[in-house]
C-alpha cells in the first residue's frame, strides 16, 4: 500500500521519480517535492535552476588538483562533487546518461579539462533537440580526438567517427550501409581541433610539459572539407556534417534507438545494446510513446522523457526497483543521504575510487560502447564493494545526513522507546521511502528485536539506528532503483 | 572616484620562469605562492597534488638557476598537505601555512625545520584554513583565517595578539579572504576574495578603504587572490578568476591591466629541444587560436601565454613584478616602465 503525504501525494511514487530522475532523496527532499504534487515535482526537475551547492570557484581555490584541467582521478572527483551536492540532480543524471551513450575516455585523451567540458555540454544540450546535441557532439574536441576525426581528411578519410555516430550514437546496426559510413565520414572532414599536430603529439606522449595541458579548441578547416556530392541514407547533396545530422535525426531508426536507450536508463533494464538488432524492445508501447514525442517536438529529448515520466507505464508498481543501480547511482545516492560534502575535501577521492572498484570509472568507460549496465554491474567482487561502501558511509553517525536521520527518529519517539517494527519502518522512510520485500523486512525486524531496548536519545540508541541503516543499505533492495 | 591619470604606470613582459614538474624535479606543479628572500632568491610554494606529487618549496632566482627543494607532502613535522602561503621574517626564516593541517611551520634560514604551531577552531588564537601570511612592521605575523573570515595577528612563536574583521560584506568584513600584504608604509592589504574587492587597513587594523566591485571591467574584480605594493604605493592585484593583473596608483586610480604573455622559459626550452617530435610539432603551434568561448577561465585554459589562475604576486627589486600561475606551473616576470 502506498504511503501518502498530508497533501495526498503518493510519496512512494515521488520517491520512484527521484530515484530515476535523480539519485534518490532524503526525507526532507521527498516532502519538498511531494508538496508540489507529481506534476509539480516534474516541473521542478525539468526547470533546472542553480545547480551550485558547491561552487566551482571554491573547488578551484581549495582543491586545485581537483580542478578541471588535471589528471583522471581528480577530474572524475570534480564531477563527483557536482553530483553529490547539486541542487539539480536531473541535470547530472542526464549528463551521466549521455556519458554512457557517447562514451569518451580520458584514458586516451589524458587531460581532464576537455572531458569535463564535454560533460558540461551534455548538461547544456542533453534535454534539448537531438539535432543540436549531435552537432555539439561532433564539434566537441574530446569526441573529435577520441574517435580520430582530426585524422579525417578530404583526400584520406578516417571512418571512425562516421561509423560510430551511426552505429553507437544515433541509429544502431542494421539501419545504414557501409557506403553510408563513408559518405557520413566525408561530410565530417575538416571538423578538427586547433593546433592539431602539437596537441596530438602531447597526448601521445602523455605529457603536461612544458606548462600544463592546453585545452582543445574546435576548428573547422574548409580547405580540408570534402564539399563534393554525397549520397547518404538515400538523399543526395553536397552535404556537410550538419546536413548529415539532420538526415540522421529524421530517420525513424534514430528515434527508436534513442528511445530504447532512454528506456534502458530511466525505465527498466533492457537487453545489452549489442543485442538490440536481434531482440525486440521489452516494452514496445513505452518506446512508441517516446518516439511520438520525439517527432512531435523537434527531436526533443526532454519531451521524450516528460512523456515517459507522465505515463502510467513509468508510474506502475512493476517499474519500481526494476533496474540495478549503476555504481555511480549507488555511490552518489549514498553520499547525498549521508551528506558531508559542504566543502571541497580530499575525501572525495574515496568515492571516485569506489565507483572505479565497482566497475564504473567516471570519465573512463571500458570502451566506446560504454557500460552495458543491468546484470553486468553485479559480480562477487563488485557486490562486496557496493555493500562495503554503502554501509561504511551510512555507518558514520557524525555525518550531517545520518545525524539528521537519528534526530528525526528521535523526534518521532519523544518518550525514547522505539519498538522493532517502528525502527525498521522509520529507517526505511528516512532512507528515501525505500520499499523492501516481506522477507527482507522480517529479517530487519528480527535484527531490531535482538538489539533490545532502543532509545534514540542516547548514544546507544543512535548506534543501533546506525546499525539498522547499515543493514538496510546492505539489503538486496538498496541495490535496485 | 577613480580616473586614469596622464602618467600611467605600464608593465612590459620580460621573462618566464617555470616548468610543469608533476613528478618532482626542476619546476613546479600547482604552485600557490612565492616569496623573494633578502638575497634575491625566489622561493616558490609548489603545492602539488595527492596523486602525482610535485610538492615542496622550490628555490630559484631571477636568472633561472635552480637550487633546492624544502619540505614535501606529508603530515609529519616540516611537511604539508595543502600549503597555501610562505613568507620570510627579517632573519630569513620561512613561515609556511597549511590549510588542511591548520598549522604554521617554521624553517630556519638554512632550511631546517624549527617548529610548527596552530590549532583548528574559531576562537581567539585558532584558525580554520590559514590562507595568507605577512609580517607587519613590528615583526608580528598576520594570518588570513579563510573560513572564519578574518585576519589574526600572532607573535612569530604563535602567541595570539589580535583579530581584524568578521564575516560579511561591510567595511572591514570579509568573505573567504585569501592573500594579505603589508605595504612599505605599513598598511595592510587584504584580498577579500568572495567580496570581489581589496580592503586596506592601517597597521593597527583600522579600516581605510575598499576598492572594487564584481565584474570584468576596469576597477572590477572576480575573486582577487593577492596583492603587491611597491615603494611608491602602486598596487598590483592578482585578479584571479578574471585571469589578469590590474595595477592602480596609491589612490586607486587605474593604471593598466595585463593578461599574460608567457613564452618558453629556459627550462621549458631545454625540454622542447630534447624532444624532437614535440619540437617539430610545436613549430606550427599557434599560441593564440581563434576561440569560441569568452569566459576568462576557458580562454586561459586554451591559450598557453595567458595567465591561468594568477594566484600570487611578488616584487623583485621594486622594479619587476613576478606573477605566479597555479594552472601553468610558472611565474611571468613583468617590468615597470
Amino acid at each position: 500500500m502506498a504511503t501518502t503525504t498530508k497533501s495526498g501525494t503518493d510519496l512512494d511514487l515521488i520517491a520512484h521519480l527521484l530515484r530515476r530522475a535523480g539519485f534518490g532523496a532524503t526525507r526532507d527532499e521527498l516532502e519538498e517535492y511531494a508538496s508540489l504534487g507529481y506534476d509539480g515535482a516534474l516541473d521542478r526537475l525539468f526547470n533546472m535552476g542553480d545547480p551550485e551547492a558547491l561552487p566551482v570557484d571554491l573547488i578551484r581555490r581549495h582543491q586545485a588538483e581537483q580542478s578541471d584541467n588535471r589528471i583522471a582521478p581528480a577530474s572524475g572527483s570534480h564531477w563527483m562533487y557536482r553530483m553529490a551536492t547539486t541542487k539539480t540532480p536531473f541535470e547530472e543524471k542526464i549528463a551521466l546518461f549521455w556519458h554512457r551513450v557517447f562514451a569518451t575516455g580520458q584514458t586516451k585523451l589524458i587531460q581532464g579539462k576537455v572531458m569535463l567540458s564535454q560533460i558540461e555540454m551534455f548538461r547544456k544540450y542533453g534535454l534539448g533537440s537531438f539535432r543540436d546535441l549531435l552537432i555539439q557532439l561532433s564539434r566537441d574536441p574530446a569526441m573529435i580526438v577520441w574517435l580520430d576525426n582530426q585524422d579525417n581528411h578530404k583526400d584520406n578519410i578516417n571512418e571512425n567517427y562516421g561509423r560510430e555516430i551511426l552505429e553507437l550514437f544515433a541509429m544502431g546496426v542494421g539501419n545504414y550501409s557501409e557506403q553510408d559510413i563513408k559518405e557520413c565520414s566525408r561530410a565530417f572532414t575538416g571538423w578538427t581541433i586547433a593546433n592539431m599536430p602539437y596537441m596530438s603529439i602531447r597526448m601521445r606522449n602523455n605529457t603536461l610539459r612544458p606548462y600544463g595541458y592546453v585545452a582543445w579548441q574546435y576548428q573547422y578547416d574548409p580547405d580540408d572539407h570534402d564539399d563534393g556530392e554525397k549520397t547518404f541514407l538515400g538523399e543526395t547533396g553536397n552535404f556537410n556534417g550538419e546536413d548529415v545530422i539532420e538526415i540522421i535525426c529524421k530517420n525513424p531508426a534514430t528515434a527508436n534507438f534513442v528511445a530504447r536507450h532512454l528506456y534502458h536508463y530511466f525505465q527498466a533494464d533492457e537487453f545489452p545494446v549489442p543485442q538490440w538488432p536481434f531482440e525486440e524492445p521489452k516494452d514496445p508501447a513505452a518506446i512508441q510513446l517516446m518516439v511520438d514525442a520525439y517527432f512531435a517536438n523537434d527531436y526533443s529529448i526532454g519531451a521524450m522523457l516528460r512523456a515517459l515520466f507522465e505515463s502510467d507505464i513509468f508510474k506502475s508498481e512493476e517499474t519500481r526497483y526494476a533496474r540495478i543501480k549503476s555504481p555511480v547511482e549507488l555511490v552518489v545516492g549514498t553520499l547525498r543521504l549521508a551528506g558531508g560534502f559542504d566543502w571541497p575535501t580530499q575525501e572525495i577521492y574515496k568515492a571516485t575510487a569506489a565507483c572505479n572498484y565497482m566497475g564504473q570509472a567516471l570519465l573512463a568507460p571500458v570502451s566506446v560502447e560504454g557500460w552495458m549496465g543491468g546484470g553486468d554491474w553485479i559480480s562477487t567482487g563488485s557486490m562486496v564493494q557496493r555493500i562495503n561502501f554503502a554501509s561504511g558511509t551510512v555507518g558514520d553517525k557524525n555525518k550531517k545526513g545520518i545525524k539528521a536521520i537519528v534526530d528525526g527518529i528521535s523526534e518521532r519517539h519523544p518518550t525514547g522507546d522505539v519498538n522493532a517494527e517502528d525502527l525498521v519502518d522509520d529507517c526505511l522512510e528516512f532512507l528515501g521511502a525505500l520499499q523492501v520485500g516481506d522477507d527482507t523486512r522480517e529479517g530487519l525486524v528480527v535484527y531490531a528485536r535482538e538489539q533490545g531496548e532502543i532509545d534514540p536519545r542516547t548514544d546507544d540508541g543512535a548506534n543501533k539506528i546506525v546499525s539498522m541503516l547499515q543493514l538496510i543499505v546492505s539489503a538486496r533492495e538498496y541495490q535496485l532503483v | 572616484m577613480t580616473t586614469k591619470t596622464g602618467t600611467s604606470l605600464e608593465l612590459e613582459y620580460r621573462d618566464t620562469n617555470g616548468f610543469g614538474a608533476a613528478q618532482g624535479g626542476r619546476g613546479y606543479y600547482l604552485p600557490v605562492d612565492l616569496a623573494v628572500r633578502s638575497d634575491g632568491r625566489i622561493y616558490v610554494l609548489s603545492r602539488g597534488d595527492a596523486v602525482q606529487g610535485g610538492n615542496g618549496i622550490k628555490i630559484t632566482d631571477i636568472e633561472h638557476n635552480w637550487y633546492d627543494v624544502i619540505s614535501g607532502r606529508g603530515r609529519s613535522p616540516g611537511e604539508f598537505i595543502s600549503a597555501t602561503a610562505i613568507v620570510f621574517d627579517a632573519n630569513d626564516r620561512i613561515f609556511m601555512a597549511d590549510e588542511e593541517l591548520n598549522r604554521i611551520t617554521i624553517f630556519d634560514a638554512d632550511h631546517s625545520y624549527v617548529t610548527h604551531w596552530g590549532t583548528q577552531g574559531s576562537g581567539d588564537g585558532e584558525f580554520d584554513g590559514p590562507s595568507g601570511l605577512a609580517f607587519d612592521r613590528d615583526g608580528n605575523l598576520l594570518v588570513v583565517d579563510d573560513k572564519n573570515h578574518r585576519i589574526q595577528r600572532y607573535t612569530p612563536e604563535g602567541g595570539y595578539i589580535s583579530s581584524i574583521g568578521s564575516h560579511g560584506s561591510g567595511d572591514g568584513e570579509f568573505n573567504f579572504p585569501w592573500g594579505v600584504t603589508v605595504a612599505p608604509d605599513g598598511n595592510i592589504y587584504v584580498a577579500d576574495w568572495r567580496n570581489d574587492r581589496i580592503q586596506r587597513f592601517t597597521h593597527d587594523g583600522e579600516f581605510i578603504d575598499a576598492h572594487g566591485t564584481t565584474g570584468l571591467g576596469e576597477n572590477q574584480f572576480h575573486r582577487p587572490s593577492n596583492t603587491a605594493v611597491d615603494t611608491d604605493g602602486n598596487i598590483f592585484v592578482a585578479d584571479w578568476a578574471n585571469q589578469r593583473v590590474q595595477v592602480f596608483d596609491k589612490s586607486w586610480n587605474f593604471q593598466t591591466s595585463i593578461r599574460g604573455a608567457g613564452e618558453l622559459s629556459v627550462w621549458a626550452a631545454e625540454y622542447i629541444d630534447a624532444n624532437a617530435d614535440e619540437k617539430e610539432a610545436r613549430s606550427s603551434f599557434d599560441p593564440y587560436p581563434e576561440l569560441d568561448v569568452e569566459d576568462p577561465h576557458e580562454v586561459s585554459a586554451r591559450t598557453e601565454p595567458y595567465f591561468w589562475d594568477p594566484v600570487s604576486l611578488a616584487l623583485f627589486d621594486d622594479t619587476r613584478l613576478l606573477v605566479l600561475e597555479t594552472g601553468r606551473h610558472r611565474f611571468q616576470v613583468w617590468e615597470k616602465v
